[in-house]
């Protein structure tokens, strides 16, 4: 076993591309560990913390393209490389034409209707007025875009009478595609328009279970309800939605507006004449009704009252089914075994699990607490009952976020397991088009090795897992929760009910104490 | 007088194609699902650490 690299001088590849490429490497014959990415500092500190650096890696420039691997021998290496750059070309369309500018591709294809944005945020607004100016309408998956920028941006979008979605955009289903994130859903009759990325594709995923689907899925962007940009997304999605024929019900999700923003929407939604449920996360129910509006408390309930309006249901699993599996899951725990600990990949989930912990259980330690006083001084050192959430720049400072780069939070479930106290940990798996092609199979290894541990410490570790997709993604949902049921995990339908599950089983230990 | 919702229309009711100005990644999955995508090559500005970073800074915002 031996170090090998390959350096292409001013050679550039994108993050995405050399993260797919990682894992490819990653998976060939006779590699037992290996990396690729342009070498920059962050890259050059990565492959000396894995043992992967070399003296020309080291000195190589930003603009240089590597791969380093400890490989068996320079054979395996060497197919290693041909794998990639095979996997590389077969999936950029080798016949797709590349353009230098927004202009020359608009002039090459006046047809083009929308242009996806993933530039750094500073210049998002420059190439955004290019694609408005060309007629085209935007997904802006850029985040870190200032206020004023992104009020500009929309402010042109809605003089041209085009959407802007976006900035921070990571979800949108137009015309049955799935942009950026977004799961591959089935079309339907439910239209939605949403400030929470997470929370529309959680939402579009239901309604897919359901046998149903959406006619457009529009993401506002987080900001879109902030006062500084006014709800212009927003609002302009619903006036379209309402005019669209193939929308019947409208489902509204986001976190609280802005209290000027909250007025402008409800004035609206009074006058709209489609069937529509709402979710804005801590929102006064009675608000929200008194527009005629279907009001839901969580996520899961947006889903369940939207699918109401179609007569239809989803098969979540009731509380008192979560209940009596708590009480059977909470039985044959070492003594010391006390605690849960989740890892988390997306913000939004962690959010919505650490509010149903802590009201059965207490105090929830974070590294994005719910209260400032439960927040950990170490990330890598939690205590007690504590989340973490792995999309926190800390942990994807120079990486892709765990959504994609499901590295990120592998470590975290051995390092859990070590602990003699914990009983329970929780895991969520976001499945997107662009992301790991197998997450759950990829830590499956872990879990089973630390039931392996927690077993000959004399008690059992509880694994309870949610994901978030569907049976489209090229993942396929059904098959990533066999992976995890067959490796030992509780698979729960959706994020607050594994928290309730695993906060019940906290509980119960707790009281037999 | 055109109505104000008339382009965001005449975008459902029209054949969807993306031009993707970023990681081809994106254009990529696109094209996977049967949709006819344009790739604009975005580059870093040479030499700049920062901007290379605020690059992959923004995968971290979903």
């Amino acid at each position: 076993m031996a170090v090998y690299y390959k350096i292409i001088k001013d050679h550039y590849i994108d993050s995405l591309e050399t993260l797919a490429q990682t894992t490819k490497l990653c998976d060939q014959p006779g590699i037992e560990t290996g990396y690729v990415g342009m070498a920059t500092q962050t890259f050059k500190d990565i492959v000396s913390e894995i043992g992967l650096a070399c003296d020309q890696i080291l000195a190589a420039s930003e603009g240089d393209y590597v791969v380093a691997a400890k490989a068996d021998t320079e054979e395996a290496f060497e197919k290693a490389l041909k794998a990639i750059s095979e996997s590389a070309s077969g999936a950029s369309s080798k016949t797709r034409q590349t353009y230098l500018t927004v202009e020359q591709a608009a002039s090459a294809r006046p047809q083009a209707n929308l242009c996806q944005i993933s530039v750094p945020g500073e210049f998002a607004l420059d190439v955004a007025k290019r694609a408005l100016n060309a007629g085209m309408h935007l997904c802006v998956f850029s985040n870190n875009v200032p206020l004023e920028d992104e009020r500009e941006m929309k402010e042109l979008a809605r003089e041209k009478g085009l959407l802007c979605m976006g900035p921070d955009c990571g979800v949108a289903n137009i015309n049955g595609s799935a942009l950026v994130l977004s799961s591959i859903v089935n079309r339907g009759p439910f239209g939605i328009i949403g400030a929470s990325g997470t929370g529309i594709q959680h939402v579009t995923a239901m309604l897919h279970e359901a046998g149903s689907g959406v006619s457009q899925a529009i993401g506002a962007g987080g900001n879109d309800i902030k006062e500084q940009v006014g709800g212009i997304t927003m609002l302009m999605g619903i006036d379209a939605l309402e005019e669209d024929p193939e929308t019947k019900y409208l489902i509204l999700i986001a976190r609280k507006p802005a209290p000027s923003v909250l007025e402008k929407m409800l004035e609206r939604l009074r006058s709209c004449r489609k069937p529509r449920v709402v979710y804005f996360m801590g929102c006064d129910r009675k608000a929200i009704e008194d527009t005629g509006s279907i009001y839901a408390g969580n996520l899961d309930e947006c889903g369940e009252r939207a699918l109401e309006l179609a007569g239809l249901a989803c098969s979540l699993e009731s509380e008192e089914e979560i209940l009596a599996l708590a009480r059977k899951e909470a039985e044959g725990f070492a003594r010391e075994q006390k605690y849960l600990r989740g890892a988390y990949s997306g913000g939004t989930y962690m959010d919505e699990a650490m509010r149903v912990m802590v009201d059965k259980i207490g105090p929830i330690w974070s590294n994005a607490p719910l209260e400032e006083a439960w927040r950990l001084e170490d990330s890598l050192k939690p205590r007690e009952n504590a989340c973490i959430d792995y999309g926190e720049e800390e942990f994807t400072l120079g990486r892709p976020h765990p959504a994609i780069d499901a590295g990120i939070r592998r470590p975290a479930i051995l390092k859990e397991a070590a602990d003699p106290e914990v009983a329970v940990i929780t895991l969520d798996f976001i499945l997107t088009p662009p992301g790991h092609p197998d997450p759950a199979g990829f830590v499956v290894p872990d879990i089973i090795k630390a039931q392996e541990m927690a077993r000959e410490r004399g008690g059992k570790l509880v694994f309870i897992a949610s994901l978030l997709g569907t049976t489209a993604d090229y993942q396929d949902i059904r098959l990533q929760e066999k992976k995890l049921r067959d490796a030992g995990a509780i698979v729960c339908r959706t994020n607050y009910r594994a928290a309730l599950l695993a906060s019940e089983i906290i509980r119960l230990i707790r009281e037999k104490a | 007088m055109e109505k104000k919702t008339e382009k965001i229309l005449d975008l459902f009711r029209s054949e969807l194609i993306v031009v993707n100005v970023g990681p081809k990644s994106f254009a990529d999955v696109l094209e996977k699902q049967g949709f006819e995508t344009l790739q604009v090559d975005y580059k870093p500005a040479a030499g700049g650490d920062r901007r290379m970073m605020e690059m992959l800074e923004y995968l971290g915002g979903y």
